[in-house]
């Protein structure tokens, strides 16, 4: 394997994690803050929901994807409508990280909203600060740790999505393929060589974005 | 705390500016081979952009089965190097390819490996359902090469009693590194893929008037770009004709 090769499937992994993340990264947070905060009537159905992605068998989670972004879906006239082809492209690679990912990320996020003492919010609204400014000035500054922690845990977890990222996306070198993807195809290959290097590559990353997050964790704290 | 936010929303700029994928990648021409043409495709697709300045091919290599699937859910795919014509007439029939915008391309032998180790080596057909045998690595019957081994098992009428030691595998390569690492016992490849083992040997040949019929078809797709019509041209061409040769491929 080239290290032009190694270089493009590294910076292709980590750019459909850091895309996925950004994206699913405001709808985790409001949604956490609602469940944290004001949790709506049918609370415990709305948990079982958001944590489905994160139980089903990913492979099911990528054909749901498939099924709903592939031509011959239900959305099928609306994508040829818009001239859209979204299967087998980056984007879908970035999705379904995204799906899956979006449960960790919600759960991470709410820990932190419900470890964040009410009273100060409350001091805050009898100042007569807004409900959206005490979010931004109060809350989120008080949470912040767990949101990064989550985020940069979702964000980790998501470099080894497979199952949903392989039929969604495909394997296609340059574009889809992706660390976890490109591990498998070269082990099919019997090429254990190159797989071990992308191993190695994965490792490192994990253990450099978990190790920062701990570091950034402890260092907050004290 | 104003700069502290400021540099935070630069740098979050900055990160989505480089996550969002890059413009010219659409540029490219995707050509999807079977897997057991890896290694000369990869070679052809090399030479044939040192003479198209500013043409970029990505290679994508699988099973050819799988490809056509990938290519049926509408993936970007604008040529297919499959390794049985029938997958290609399967194509034509569907109206994702022109009858016209086809060619053959190579052809194949299957042989017979068996692990390192393994004592006694089968050296016919009928030695394969002696009780030693206890995994034949096989992919699926929808895949080329699990195909064109069903079918020779089946004339050789061993294929109802071989069945039950089939372990599935992948695609053509795949079965031959479950054979080459020893996972298999034994595994029926193609003659160009046996070159390739590092560990297991060739345990016998199977006899020319046996062979099933192995052709690689070539298919330009309906929607292709443009530029993949020049590459489907060259794959005909004296120096990848050599190529192919080069790597144990018959001539079509």
């Amino acid at each position: 394997m080239s290290g032009a090769e190694l270089l493009a499937i590294t910076a292709l992994t980590v750019r459909v994690g850091a895309a996925a993340t950004l994206a699913i990264l405001p709808f985790a947070v409001a949604l956490a803050w609602l469940l944290a905060r004001r949790p709506p009537p049918g609370e415990s159905l709305i948990r079982a929901l958001v944590a489905l992605p994160m139980v089903l068998p990913p492979v099911a989670v990528g054909l749901v994807l498939l099924w709903l972004l592939g031509r011959r879906g239900p959305a099928g006239p609306l994508w040829e409508a818009l001239g859209v082809d979204l299967v087998f492209t980056w984007w879908a690679a970035a999705l379904a990280a995204a799906v899956v990912g979006f449960p960790l990320l919600t759960r991470a996020c709410e820990q932190a909203f419900a470890d964040v003492d009410p009273r100060y919010e409350q001091v805050a609204r009898s100042l007569g600060t807004s409900r959206l400014s005490t979010f931004f000035r109060v809350t989120l500054p008080l949470a912040r740790r767990g949101v990064l922690y989550g985020t940069i845990l979702a964000f980790t977890r998501r470099l080894g999505e497979f199952g949903a990222t392989t039929l969604v996306a495909g394997i296609l070198p340059g574009r889809t393929e992706t660390l976890a993807l490109g591990i498998y195809s070269r082990v099919q290959l019997g090429e254990d060589g190159a797989a071990l290097t992308l191993c190695g590559v994965s490792f490192a990353i994990g253990l450099a974005a978990m190790w920062a997050a701990e570091r950034w964790l402890r260092r907050e704290s004290q | 705390m104003s700069s502290a936010a400021a540099r935070i929303r630069a740098a979050l700029a900055v990160l989505i500016a480089w996550a969002l994928p890059q413009a010219g990648a659409a540029d490219e021409i995707v050509v999807a081979g079977a897997v057991s043409l890896r290694a000369p495709l990869q070679e052809i697709v090399r030479r044939y952009e040192a003479t198209r300045p500013g043409v970029r091919l990505v290679l994508t290599s699988g099973a050819s089965s799988f490809l056509a699937a990938q290519l049926r859910a509408g993936a970007p795919i604008d040529l297919l190097v499959a390794a049985d014509t029938r997958i290609v007439d399967d194509l034509v029939s569907e109206g994702l390819v022109n009858a016209s915008d086809r060619q053959t391309l190579a052809t194949n032998r299957l042989v017979a490996m068996a692990r390192p180790g393994l004592s006694p080596s089968p050296t016919n057909a009928a030695a394969l359902a002696t009780p030693g045998i206890r995994r034949i690595a096989m992919p699926d019957g929808a895949v080329p090469v699990g195909r064109y081994a069903r079918e020779w098992l089946a004339r050789r009428g061993l294929l109802d009693r071989l069945a039950p030691r089939f372990v599935l595998t992948e695609h053509a390569r795949a079965t031959l590194a479950a054979v080459d690492a020893g996972h298999a016992d034994v595994a029926l490849v193609y003659a160009t893929d046996a070159r390739l083992a590092r560990h297991a040997t060739i345990a016998f040949e199977i006899p020319a008037a046996e062979q099933p019929r192995i052709v690689y078809g070539v298919a330009l797709v309906r929607d292709a770009a443009p530029e993949a019509a020049g590459f489907f041209s060259w794959l005909a061409s004296p120096t990848a004709r050599q190529i192919l040769q080069r790597a144990g491929f018959g001539a079509p």
